[in-house]
């Protein structure tokens, strides 16, 4: 989209190596979910997607490089997420009355 | 075949690069759409999870790993092919980029094979919400959200796909048949190439959302 | 780079003295398929019109059937007429109202562009505006729906027996049209500005247009997926949000209000934009504190994200969430404070003229104001607990709504009036229809507040009698209120064809948009304008004021 062809985009190696990594990161993934790693397995499951998510913006989509105001747009959206998430949570993790079908309740005020 | 046109930018613009630039930012602001309306729904996937954690984990039992792992091969995959495409547009290599971006379709088409096929799998599974849904014990009656939530996010990732599907068809059959990606402007192909790895993207989040529950 | 600075050769040029957008080309197709932004203005303002009025009906029959406690409709009709009015004037009017039309038509002309970045996007959100519209009325047409604008769980999603799917399918229809109109507005205004037209020279309008889309863009995908959700709970029976099967009906709630709240912040932001216009162009001043102004803008548009539980403060939800979401909310009242501090200073030594935009304005300033603190009683959790789900807050949302935003709308529409059609509507009229609808709000919507104090719930065809004279009040204002709304129609629809030729800057405004013709040409400007200073730059002391591109004047 430059007048002169971006000799960046000359190079193959380093989308086939991101890609490599990325099916090894899936992979750990993966084994994360087989080993007993309790609550800890899908904090490391996510947090490697988000991983993957990264270089796949970072790299694939372009984003380091100009024009740097995408990188406002590509953070925003979840940064947006996180006022639902948060509020949201402030509701849900006080609500004695939630959730409704648990067999154990914690709180017999209810 | 036709010769690359000289292509003017329209008149709002001062050049060319300006619109291609204009594009791919016009895409990112739309991405920031997509973002929160996939995000809104695995709020509600995280909200029902964190509830309820072992009705989640007896009804993800039957996800189809296997065919959710292959799928997550192939669109990562896919976002090669496609970024290889890009780079071939940007040197002109015409014949090298049609190459990679029919292999992208391919990949796909692939994706959605398997995912009809795992479709398949899981009517005859009976997980099915509002269909023939049976509930396992264990699970009730929370975990039907859990399949609420996969047919609802893989049937909307699924249409999404889609589009991309058919906006690469365009690319193919209309622009660049007609000589319009250049390396001068590819512009258009870029913006289809972000579309097409955020959707990739929203895969890499649904594939633990959804194969990784209740494995261990 | 975000300044543009094209050819003036790329377009047919503009020979003839008298073509510009209007007279360039005009068949049918010419309209339908136009790319112009200004034409597609008008397209949108055709639509909206029409489903003000559509809405407006439906408001008629409910004040006449609330003028008396016998009322005038079947209850189950009355429930529906409440659901379709809200429906309607939020999606299909208020909304989109001033950015679609006004926004469409202005920010390129303000910021110094030929059109949007991407026009044909600009044309594909009025085809999907209209889509949805067809939707709703067959929505309407068939019966409506009858849960009320909110659609809330379980009513919609498994007892409601009207016409809920349509009606939700309509609205999430709707928002792609409101995606795509943020969309090319947030990257109009970073890439297509002038040379010299830098953010902090933007106009307010600009700046509020600006505010509006970032939260169109953010709300609505949110709304989209919710009402998504209805639908398919309500399709295919599963239990999202009941509670028997795990759901939570107050996550629909949660989620609907998570746009709903931002989305009564995109009615406003616009009319706050065209407010900040009006006021420095009739007080013959700069506006105080323009930093400010902008700041708060941007602080509106960021804190409407945390304050949506204050809808559900009797709900269901956790106390804590209550008392969180009641401080945020009066957080989010310090900017709007900010804003009317500081628009009422800018009339300090001005030489104030009482045009029918500044008759709005002003009008927008006061009602605005009253709607404001109201809405910081309602933020009170002690108070909200007695007034939530009564007159109180339909008269608070009202005065907002209507009170400010429709006033700020008309007062945009007269303000521009003449740079839109080339003519000049007959003054006299126009003050006399602001003064009209001013008097008729407030027969309207006033007795409301004392109603929902006294404890008249709201969507209820039926009251006790002792609050007759009340509601009848009310119902006197509201036919006010309807003769001043069709005056503009008769007057502004005269003035197109007997109206005064305009020049092109009848107000001696300072913005851009005042340096071309009226009409505009199609092309908007002939050369890229190069942008010398602010906006505002009124200098009543001196004697003249000062347009963006640098250009003096004598007043």
């Amino acid at each position: 989209m430059s007048l002169e062809v971006d000799p960046r985009r000359a190079g193959r190696l380093p989308f086939i190596a991101a890609w490599g990594i990325m099916l090894l990161m899936a992979g750990m993934s993966l084994l994360t979910a087989f080993l007993r790693m309790g609550v800890w397995a899908p904090v490391l499951e996510f947090t490697i997607a988000a991983l993957q998510v990264a270089i796949l913006f970072i790299l694939f989509m372009r984003l380091k490089g100009p024009p740097s105001l995408r990188w406002v747009f590509a953070a925003s959206g979840f940064f947006w997420l996180l006022f639902l998430y948060g509020l949201s949570m402030t509701d849900y993790a006080t609500r004695h009355s939630w959730p409704t079908q648990r067999v154990e309740i914690e709180n017999p005020r209810d | 075949m036709p010769s690359s046109r000289t292509i003017a930018p329209e008149i709002q613009y001062a050049s060319l690069a300006q619109q291609g630039e204009t594009a791919q930012i016009g895409m990112w602001v739309f991405l920031v759409n997509e973002t929160l309306f996939f995000g809104a729904l695995i709020f509600t996937y995280f909200l029902y999870r964190l509830s309820y954690p072992s009705e989640f984990a007896v009804a993800a039992k039957d996800a189809v790993l296997w065919c959710g792992s292959t799928n997550l091969v192939l669109l990562l995959t896919s976002s090669l092919t496609m970024v290889l495409a890009i780079n071939a547009a940007a040197q002109g290599r015409r014949s090298e980029m049609v190459a990679w971006l029919i292999a992208t379709l391919a990949l796909g088409f692939l994706f959605l094979g398997f995912k009809g096929y795992e479709y398949f799998e899981d009517v005859r599974d009976k997980v099915v919400p509002g269909l023939n849904f049976e509930m396992k014990p264990g699970e009730a009656p929370a975990g039907e959200l859990f399949w609420v939530f996969y047919w609802v996010a893989t049937g909307l990732h699924a249409v999404h796909l889609s589009i991309g599907i058919g906006l690469i068809l365009y690319m193919l059959l209309w622009r660049i048949r007609r000589g319009e990606i250049t390396p001068t402007y590819y512009a258009p192909l870029e913006v289809v190439a972000i579309y097409w790895s955020f959707v990739d993207a929203v895969w890499l989040f649904l594939y633990p959302c959804i194969y990784l529950v209740g494995r261990s | 780079m975000s300044i543009a600075a094209f050819e003036p050769g790329a377009e047919p040029a503009a020979d003839v003295e008298s073509s510009n957008y209007l007279t360039a080309r005009n068949t049918i197709a010419s309209w339908l398929l136009t790319r112009d932004h200004k034409r597609i203005a008008l397209l949108f303002m055709a639509s909206i019109t029409f489903f003000f009025f559509v809405g407006g009906f439906a408001a008629t029959l409910m004040r006449m059937n609330l003028a008396t406690p016998g009322g005038l409709l079947q209850p189950s009709v009355y429930n529906r007429m409440f659901t379709m009015h809200g429906i309607i004037m939020v999606w299909f009017f208020l909304i989109p109202s001033i950015p679609a039309t006004l926004g469409n038509f202005f920010i390129p002309l303000m910021i110094g562009a030929r059109d949007l970045a991407f026009p044909r996007v600009n044309l594909a959100s009025w085809y999907v505006f209209n889509l949805s519209g067809l939707v709703v009325l067959f929505a309407l047409v068939m019966g409506g729906a009858d849960t009320g604008w909110t659609f809330y769980t379980p009513l919609s999603t498994e007892y409601a027996n009207g016409y809920v799917f349509a009606a939700a399918m309509a609205v999430f229809i709707n928002g792609f049209s409101s995606i795509m109109t943020a969309l090319n507005f947030i990257v109009t205004i970073h890439r297509l500005r002038a040379p010299g037209m830098t953010w902090m020279r933007l106009p307010l309008f600009v700046w509020g247009v600006y505010a509006v889309s970032v939260v169109m863009l953010t709300a609505t995908p949110v709304l989209a997926m919710d009402t998504f959700l209805l639908a398919v709970e309500r399709f295919l029976g599963v239990g999202l949000f009941d509670p028997s099967r795990g759901g939570d009906p107050l996550l629909w709630q949660h989620m609907f209000w998570f746009y709903s709240h931002p989305a009564v912040y995109i009615m406003i932001l616009p009319g706050m934009g065209v407010v900040s216009e009006i006021i420095p162009c009739f007080a013959r001043r700069p506006v105080f504190g323009y930093a400010g102004m902008v700041v708060a803008l941007m602080a509106i548009a960021v804190l409407s994200f945390f304050v949506w539980a204050h809808h559900m403060f009797v709900a269901g939800i956790s106390i804590y969430a209550g008392v969180v979401f009641s401080l945020m909310t009066f957080f989010v009242a310090v900017p709007s404070a900010i804003k009317v501090f500081n628009w009422t200073v800018s009339l300090h030594k001005g030489a104030i003229l009482f045009d029918a935009p500044m008759l709005y304005a002003l009008g927008f300033v006061l009602l605005f104001t009253l709607g404001g603190i109201t809405g910081l009683m309602l933020a009170t959790l002690a108070v909200d607990v007695h007034v939530h789900g009564t007159y109180f807050v339909v008269a608070h949302f009202h005065y907002i709504m209507v009170g400010a935003t429709v006033s700020a709308f008309f007062g945009g529409l007269h303000y521009w009036w003449p740079k839109i059609t080339g003519r000049l509507y007959p003054e006299i009229w126009a003050r006399f229809a602001a003064i009209l609808m001013y008097f008729g709000f407030n027969l309207t919507f006033f007795p409301q507040f004392v109603l929902g104090y006294l404890g008249m719930p709201r969507r209820s065809y039926t009251y006790p009698p002792e609050w007759q004279s009340w509601n009848l009040l009310s119902s006197a204002g509201a036919s006010i209120l309807a003769v001043a709304y069709l005056m503009p129609l008769l007057y502004l629809g005269w003035s197109l064809i007997w109206g005064r030729r305009a020049g092109p800057n009848p107000w001696r405004a300072t913005g851009l948009e005042w340096t071309i013709p009226s009409p505009p040409p199609s092309g908007n400007f002939e050369h890229t304008p190069h942008v010398a200073l602010g906006p505002y730059s009124y200098d009543p002391e001196r004697g003249r004021y000062i347009s963006q591109d640098g250009t003096s004047h004598a007043v």
